[in-house]
């Protein structure tokens, strides 16, 4: 690792100075509450994503009509720009005009400050990346199930298994394997998630909704004074974590073979 | 799970289909409602449910400025399908059937790559494209954007593959057929919604794309959907009514593909080039 | 034009983001496909800020006919305000920088920094005639490294049927006083008090200088007595309910909006909305932002400088100090003005010529008179960090998530270890 600044990145003699940058991002106050957001916004955008996909997946699969149509329709907000999709949501959420707090109040809610207050600013956030991460978790999740082969639920629903244990005794377990990989790829991506965020918060209110993506983005872009050694640092965090789940992934999946 | 129950019975569904449906497109109906609300009604307190004193000045813009940038966006998606199946589907079938030698490994280098920022791949992309000559060109932004959808296909279909019961393929040996007869006459027919899935993931990735577009794609005279926007965002002002109707008039042809696209699949399906 | 927006600034990664790929990869290598444009002696390379503005603009049409006036081609390329800066930092690394380009003013101290931009005495520029306050933005060390092609602030926009329904006066309000005592009318007649874009990036720094300046605040001490004034006026305003909750994730271009539905009596914005107030469903006015005890606020300036980075070849800058010189005549200033709507010209003579043209912008031309660099005090490269702890400590104010003693304390104490 390199003393990056922009003066020595123009000019090419960056200084050396080892683990000293990790070091400044450990320690900063910033990294704790970085690293805690990143955990609560990847683990529960992916498990509502995983857990809304799968539903739907399975309600879709039970086919009826207009299902097929009804479904393409979900993969919408894939097709939106990324900058339009989350300046929707900013403008739902927001305090004094947006349609949410006009709805709640309707129901007599006083005003939430959906994205102003530290309270519920990364919950706002959450739902906008679960919105989005639907689709993805929806169109495996549902091209697993296709591979689930119709004469096993058949043969269960004969033994008079109710849909219900079906599900968790059959279907389930045979989704397993694109389970793990929807599970594995949804972390992938959401511990990478910038725009979303910093289009509707900047990564505020303070530091509220900053994420270790966030953080690397504002240090090396979201300021005028672009540093891109702690980015550099703190992306490379990232991919560590991204890494371990990598190889856990493997383990598991290797794991499974074996037996 | 089975077909021809009587529709009175899954009428309820269809009705709650339509109900989540509805739920999950409201942002983009807020979206729609906004592409025709005036300047001074965009931050009305309450706002307008309905644009009831709509203007059309953003879709007369859109019209006029963004109808070729929609040609390369559908042209670079559907490119960018038919390169990540040519490439996903013979390397998948390679690492789940073959037993290659340093598969395992293979499979992790697949993932790794789905870790590295893309930003990091549009900088490595820059520099070779800077020689080749291939900045700004369809083709050079086709190649790139395939990159996403790649590693991601050759894993979905090495999952999906090692699904496929061995019999299928050892009859085919025994018929004599090679490696490559196997795999296009047994093993793709087979996968068709794994293919279907890869597809629909290769074009959504490469519609959506934008850092791949703006590094590579800049100064091209063929821009796709998701640069056009940015000329509605000026230095002081932002024309909202214009960037949204970019995106209604951008996600309504591609909407009607994917409809399209699943139906005819799905019709190849039942037609029995399957059987469960 | 100010510093950052919000939606292009979130997404400009663009080939911006090339950089920081870079700075990742960082340590090994600083190659550079060198063969890629060398810059052939009669076309020269132009960047600036303004995609709106394409190639059939008049604005690429003048830029053009500089360029024929001076015997030679130029080859215009825009991108966006953020993605410019990192495009220039880029090209300076691998030698391929263009003639002249149009940057924003903070980020002028940036680049010099780097040493990859000329001084305007190695370009051979007479900067005399060009109003210190504005010129100071782009000096470092001593050495001015470019020449603002216009400015524009920030001044207080009014709704003159709602103030008339409430029966304020806008003259009278001349401190932050008489002020808070005009939204409190305004509010009890019904209406919205004023709205600001307190946003976590540069723009939020850049709309609340005027009321920390106006405090009589430094920004070298964050946490001095006259900052924490600030922050509580601004605070108090949202605690009586006088500005909108909004004004915590607010952009400059939301504010506005929100002004546009008549709802409001006063917003803070800019210079570049005169139009758009014109073309409002209500008459409008402008005052000064007031300092606390009176008199008007020094706002921060906003605008780009001509740059004109170091070339190998040093023959190139005789004619890119013609094509510099030719986008600078007080006509020149006058139709970047009217381009851009509006850019108040940085001299005297500019001045005048545009207050012939358009009597009516004589406050914004004063606006500018008293208005002050971002980077000048000699802040320089400091001053992006420290922009960067002030506007935290706002939200974290503004917010809730602490007192603004505590915010502003905090912010001092990250300034302090982040540019010693």
């Amino acid at each position: 690792m390199h003393d990056y600044t922009i003066r020595a990145f123009v000019q090419g003699n960056a200084e050396f100075v080892g683990f000293d940058k990790y070091a400044e991002v450990f320690g900063s106050t910033t990294f704790p509450t970085a690293l805690l957001n990143t955990a609560v916004f990847t683990l529960v955008s992916i498990l509502f994503q995983y857990a809304a996909g799968l539903a739907l997946a399975v309600f879709f699969r039970s086919g009826f009509r207009l299902s097929g149509v009804l479904r393409a329709m979900f993969l919408v907000p894939w097709l939106l720009p990324l900058i339009v999709s989350a300046s929707t949501w900013a403008w739902m959420l927001s305090s004094e005009n947006g349609i949410v707090n006009s709805v709640l109040g309707a129901f007599g809610v006083p005003q939430i400050n959906w994205l102003t207050s530290p309270d519920t600013a990364l919950l706002s956030v959450i739902v906008a990346n679960i919105w989005l991460g639907i689709p993805f978790n929806l169109v495996i999740l549902y091209s697993g199930l296709q591979n689930i082969p119709g004469e096993l639920a058949e043969a269960a629903s004969l033994d008079g298994a109710g849909a219900w244990k079906q599900f968790w005794s059959i279907t389930f377990p045979l989704l397993r394997p694109v389970s793990a990989i929807t599970l594995l790829l949804g972390l992938i991506y959401t511990l990478k998630v910038v725009d979303v965020i910093w289009v509707m918060t900047t990564g505020g209110p303070g530091n509220s909704t900053t994420t270790l993506a966030i953080w690397s983005y504002r240090e090396a872009f979201g300021t005028g004074q672009p540093d891109f050694s702690p980015a550099a640092a703190v992306g490379n965090v990232l991919i560590l974590i991204a890494l371990v789940f990598g190889f856990l992934h493997l383990q598991l999946q290797h794991r499974q073979e074996g037996s | 799970m089975t077909g021809r129950r009587p529709l009175r019975k899954t009428w309820w569904k269809t009705a709650l289909g339509v109900f989540f449906t509805a739920l999950m497109l409201f942002p983009a109906y807020w979206m729609a409602n906004v592409s025709l609300t005036r300047t001074s009604d965009l931050r009305a307190d309450p706002p307008h449910w309905f644009p009831w004193n709509p203007t059309l000045e953003g879709y007369a813009a859109v019209l006029e400025q963004q109808l070729p940038s929609l040609g390369t966006s559908l042209l670079v998606g559907l490119g960018c399908v038919a390169l990540t199946i040519v490439v996903a589907a013979p390397a998948g079938y390679a690492l789940a059937l073959l037993n290659l030698r340093g598969g395992r490994a293979l499979n992790f280098v697949l993932l790794v790559a789905q870790m590295i920022p893309a930003v990091v791949m549009a900088m490595g992309f820059y520099a070779i494209y800077v020689r080749l000559g291939l900045l700004n060109t369809v083709g050079g932004l086709i190649v790139a954007d395939s990159t996403i959808a790649v590693p991601f296909g050759v894993l979905l279909y090495t999952a999906f593959m090692s699904g496929i019961p061995r019999e299928l393929l050892q009859a085919a040996r025994i018929d004599g057929a090679g490696a490559w007869r196997t795999f296009r006459s047994i093993v793709l027919p087979v996968s068709r919604n794994s293919t279907l899935t890869v597809a629909l993931f290769a074009f959504l990735w490469a519609w959506s794309d934008f850092i791949f577009a703006s590094t590579l794609n800049r100064n091209g005279d063929l821009i796709p959907i998701t640069l056009g926007i940015y000329k509605y965002i000026g230095n002081n002002t932002t024309q909202w009514n214009s960037i949204m109707a970019t995106a209604v008039v951008a996600s309504v042809p591609a909407a009607i593909l994917l409809v399209v696209a699943q139906r005819y699949v799905a019709a190849g399906v039942t037609a029995g080039a399957v059987k469960d | 034009m100010q510093h950052t927006r919000r939606g292009p600034a979130a997404l400009a990664t663009t080939v911006a983001l090339a950089t920081a790929t870079a700075g990742l990869l960082g340590a090994c290598s600083a190659a550079a496909p060198d063969e890629a444009s060398e810059g052939s002696s009669d076309t020269y390379t132009w960047w600036d800020p303004y995609p709106q503005h394409d190639e059939s603009s008049d604005w690429a049409a003048r830029v053009q006919q500089c360029g024929t006036d001076a015997g030679v081609t130029i080859e215009r390329t825009a991108y966006d305000t953020t993605a410019l800066t990192n495009q220039a930092l880029l090209s300076a690394q691998e030698g391929t920088s263009p003639d002249v380009i149009l940057i924003d003013n903070p980020a002028v101290s940036t680049l010099a920094d780097t040493g990859m931009l000329s001084t305007v005495d190695e370009l051979g520029l007479d900067t005399s005639a060009i109003d210190e306050n504005l010129l100071a933005a782009g000096v470092a060390g001593g050495d001015a490294y470019g020449v603002p092609i216009g400015a524009n602030t920030l001044a207080i926009y009014y709704n003159k049927e709602v103030l008339d329904a409430a029966g304020v006066d806008p003259a009278a309000v001349t401190d932050w006083a008489s002020l808070t005592a005009a939204l409190e009318k305004v509010t009890a007649a019904g209406s919205k008090g004023i709205t600001f874009a307190g946003i976590g990036t540069e723009e939020g720094s850049f709309q609340f200088l005027p009321w920390f300046w106006g405090a009589g605040a430094d920004l070298r001490e964050l946490d001095s007595p006259e900052a924490v004034a600030a922050v509580e006026l601004w605070k108090g305003w949202l605690d009586a309910g006088y500005a909108p909750n909004t004004v915590i994730t607010n952009s400059q271009n939301t504010t506005w909006e929100e002004f546009l539905t008549g709802e409001y009596a006063f917003v803070e914005n800019g210079t570049w909305q005169v139009n758009s107030a014109a073309e409002a469903g209500f008459e409008t006015g402008i005052i000064q932002i007031p300092a606390r005890d009176g008199g008007g606020a020094p706002a921060p300036t906003g605008g780009e400088f001509i740059v004109a980075p170091v070339q190998e070849d040093a023959e190139r800058y005789e004619v890119t100090r013609q094509i510099v010189e030719c986008m600078t005549t007080p006509e020149g200033f006058v139709e970047t003005a009217t381009t851009f709507a509006y850019y108040i010209p940085p001299t005297a003579e500019g001045q005048a010529a545009l207050l012939e043209q358009n009597p009516e912008l004589e406050p914004w031309v004063s606006a500018v008179q008293d208005a002050k660099g971002r980077t000048s005090d000699d802040l320089g490269t400091d001053y992006p960090i420290i922009s960067e702890q002030l506007w935290t400590a706002v939200q974290n104010a503004l917010s809730g998530a602490g007192s603004p003693e505590e915010a502003l304390k905090a912010a001092q104490t990250e300034a302090e270890t982040a540019t010693s």
